[in-house]
């Protein structure tokens, strides 16, 4: 465990170096430009003499604009989460210190470090936990190529029930595509005596299964080998657009990558290419599991046109609440971190979802909680 | 008394699905305002009447309603909401409906349903059908300009209570729905918003409605309300049954859904319930209406899935 993390730690120490001197340049050219005007001289000058020439607007040099940004301001701490029976590791981002624990379960290829700017943004009501799932990020498992939904819903299990015991508060798990899929699992295995709600961020069975095809293509199409992180930042923003967001690009798509020694290049942390085997274990039948989790539900799409039959039955039954966002990409969370969370914060205030569950008793489905006194 | 030549003649072309031009939509809406502007947030109908639910832009699926249900006016029409969004044609949809409201104002009751807002029709399809065949957004403008003075429900003959989406906790009697000032957008939450988006459920009291707005509501809550206010049916549209209507609540309680096969992919059949003279009530089921050209429903398949 501890050489592990500090191998990671070597990885991401060039980035690191780098913001300082980013923030640095930042001020250089604003200062010049005081200064000169101030110490300005009487007499005719040329039009073209240097005095005359007006500032030029500041422009953020490319290599600036897309260097990694520390999550540090956004989640409060890391951890690394030992699963005693197996010896694996799972690392984990925290944020907060009151109220419910939200816990944030990335997508295909990302890292815990996709909920960064949400967890910023949630920390002052609820506490956030990001995990890096199996495969991805900093976490270190026995097997890095089993994707299957059994494990990664196990994992997750594992991880809750060695952070917080036998004694949980209320969870509410959010899950970003293949996390919705398994945040979805975990609660439909019913084992979490506490999980009070559960958000699912643009995946629907319908659609992803009918992409599965495609999806081949579309990962072969991705650029695979990066010269520096900028690159792969300004690749996921610019060349691959899966962001549309850069601030959040910035501190989330290091933690996806990886230095490959033999090659001397960065190349992607998660090999999900070789994942296919799991991807319809992922999605087949997640519309009719979701629908029948006993707890509060709220879909987030980036489009309407997302739903399937059977949501579009439910959601017209008024099954679940479901939020469209607008002008976002896949990874809702990290397009439009400031909507999200308050969607997300809306919706455990509206359930009244409290540290240790439902905070009314008698308001119905009373979640079987200690309360807390 | 003015002509209603040019109402008349935009009906029978809404009734071929082709939209009016803007300027008749401005005139239209206009009309329309000064005339639902004079009715009550608790609508007095009388018998016998027709009572219909949801229609979401499922604009042949009404043509079939009304072949079926027979025409406006030799049919008296309830509408409980949900005029647009989702299906297709939103704009010939709601057009017909605020036509024939134009046209016989005493003949056809339209209530406003929780897509009957601004809000919603900038998420769910009408804002965008609206740019889509206009070139702007002045006919969204004045349609939802207009959805404000929509009644929130209404009363035939003393007995059936009709509304869009259910109860709300800070309304037990009529006259406080009476007193409401309804002339506004959908608020968020709030006794307006409770009418147009609350649920019946199996469970007893008030609910958090799982939808993010609203409530559901109880059978022993159905019940008092009835009994307070003299009713003996709460009839109301809003969600999806797959049988076109169904009882719940011990008969206190009524769902009416007119959409077949929503979305185009349901499945369900759709209804609308008949009232007669003795206020006897009696349910037709239909079928979607066969088209000569499915829309286009396959879905841009997303290029993610991880």
């Amino acid at each position: 465990m501890e050489p592990l993390s500090a191998s990671v730690d070597d990885d991401f120490g060039v980035e690191r170096s780098t913001i300082g001197t980013s923030l640095l340049s930042l001020e250089d050219p604003i200062m010049e430009e005081g200064e000169e005007s101030a110490s300005t001289s009487s007499g005719e000058p040329s039009a073209f003499a240097p005095e005359s020439i007006p500032p030029r607007p500041f422009r953020e040099p490319a290599s600036s604009k897309y260097s990694p940004l520390p999550w540090q301001g956004h989640f409060d701490g890391e951890h690394d989460i030992l699963i005693q029976s197996t010896g694996e590791v799972f690392h984990v981002y925290v944020a907060g210190s009151q109220g419910p624990v939200v816990v944030c379960l990335h997508g295909g290829g990302y890292s815990g470090l996709s909920f960064a700017l949400v967890a910023g943004k949630m920390k002052e009501r609820v506490r956030v936990v990001a995990i890096d799932m199996r495969g991805h990020g900093q976490s270190r498992s026995n097997n890095d190529h089993d994707l299957s939904a059994e494990t990664l819903s196990s994992d997750v299990l594992n991880v809750l029930k060695t952070m917080y015991g036998e004694n949980p508060p209320a969870f509410i798990l959010i899950g970003h595509s293949m996390g919705g899929a398994i945040a979805v699992r975990v609660a439909a295995e019913r084992v979490l005596p506490t999980l009070a709600g559960i958000v699912v961020v643009d995946v629907v069975e319908g659609t992803a299964m009918a992409s599965l095809i495609h999806m081949q293509k579309i990962l072969s199409s991705r650029q695979m080998h990066f010269q520096s992180p900028e690159q792969a930042i300004m690749w996921t923003v610019k060349g691959g657009g899966a962001l549309r967001n850069i601030d959040s690009a910035r501190i989330s798509v290091p933690s996806t990558l990886k230095f490959d020694e033999q090659r001397q290049c960065y190349v992607w942390r998660t090999p999900l290419q070789d994942s296919e085997a799991y991807w319809r274990g992922w999605y087949e039948g997640l519309s009719d599991v979701f629908l029948s989790c006993p707890v509060a539900k709220l879909l987030l799409l980036a489009g309407t046109d997302r739903l399937d039959r059977s949501l579009t039955i439910g959601q017209m039954q008024g099954k679940f609440q479901m939020i469209v966002v607008r002008h976002s990409g896949h990874a809702i969370q990290e397009d439009e971190p400031e909507e999200f969370a308050n969607v997300v914060l809306n919706f455990i205030a509206r359930n009244r979802i409290g540290t240790y569950g439902l905070e009314i008793p008698g308001v119905r489905r009373p979640i079987q909680l200690r309360s807390s006194n | 008394m003015p002509s209603y030549a040019d109402v008349d003649r935009q009906i029978e072309q809404l009734s071929e699905c082709k939209p009016l031009s803007e300027i008749e939509v401005k005139n239209l809406c206009e009309q329309a305002r000064a005339i639902l502007v004079e009715e009550w947030n608790v609508q007095p109908v009388k018998c016998p009447v027709t009572v219909c639910g949801d229609i979401h832009g499922q604009f042949h699926d009404l043509i079939e309603l009304f072949r079926i249900g027979g025409k406006a006016p030799d049919t008296n029409y309830l509408f409980m909401g949900d005029y647009v969004d989702r299906g297709y044609y939103s704009v010939e949809t709601v057009s017909l409906l605020v036509a024939l409201k134009v046209r016989y104002r005493d003949r056809i009751t339209i209530l406003r349903g929780n897509h009957e807002s601004r809000q919603i029709t900038q998420v769910y399809g009408f804002y965008d059908e609206c740019l889509r065949k206009y070139g702007n957004a002045n006919v969204w403008k004045y349609f939802t300009d207009l959805f404000d003075y929509l009644p929130l429900t209404a009363l035939i003959e003393r007995e059936i209570f009709c509304l869009h989406g259910g109860l709300s906790p800070s309304l037990d009697t009529l006259d406080h729905i009476r007193a409401l000032d309804r002339i506004q957008e959908v608020p968020h939450e709030g006794p307006m918003c409770d009418l147009l988006w609350s649920d019946p459920d199996d469970r007893c009291g008030w609910g958090i409605s799982p939808r993010g707005a609203g409530y559901t509501f109880g059978q022993d809550i159905a019940e008092q309300f009835n009994h307070t206010n003299g009713l003996n049916l709460v009839a109301r549209a809003h969600q999806l049954v797959m049988e076109g209507y169904n009882w719940c609540q011990d008969k206190n309680v009524v769902t009416v859904f007119s959409a077949p096969n929503y979305c185009y992919r349901c499945g369900n059949m759709a209804a609308i319930m008949e009232i007669d003279e003795t206020m006897r009530r009696s349910f037709l089921q239909f079928e979607p209406a066969p088209r000569q050209s499915e829309p286009d429903v396959t879905r841009k398949t997303p290029d993610y899935f991880l």
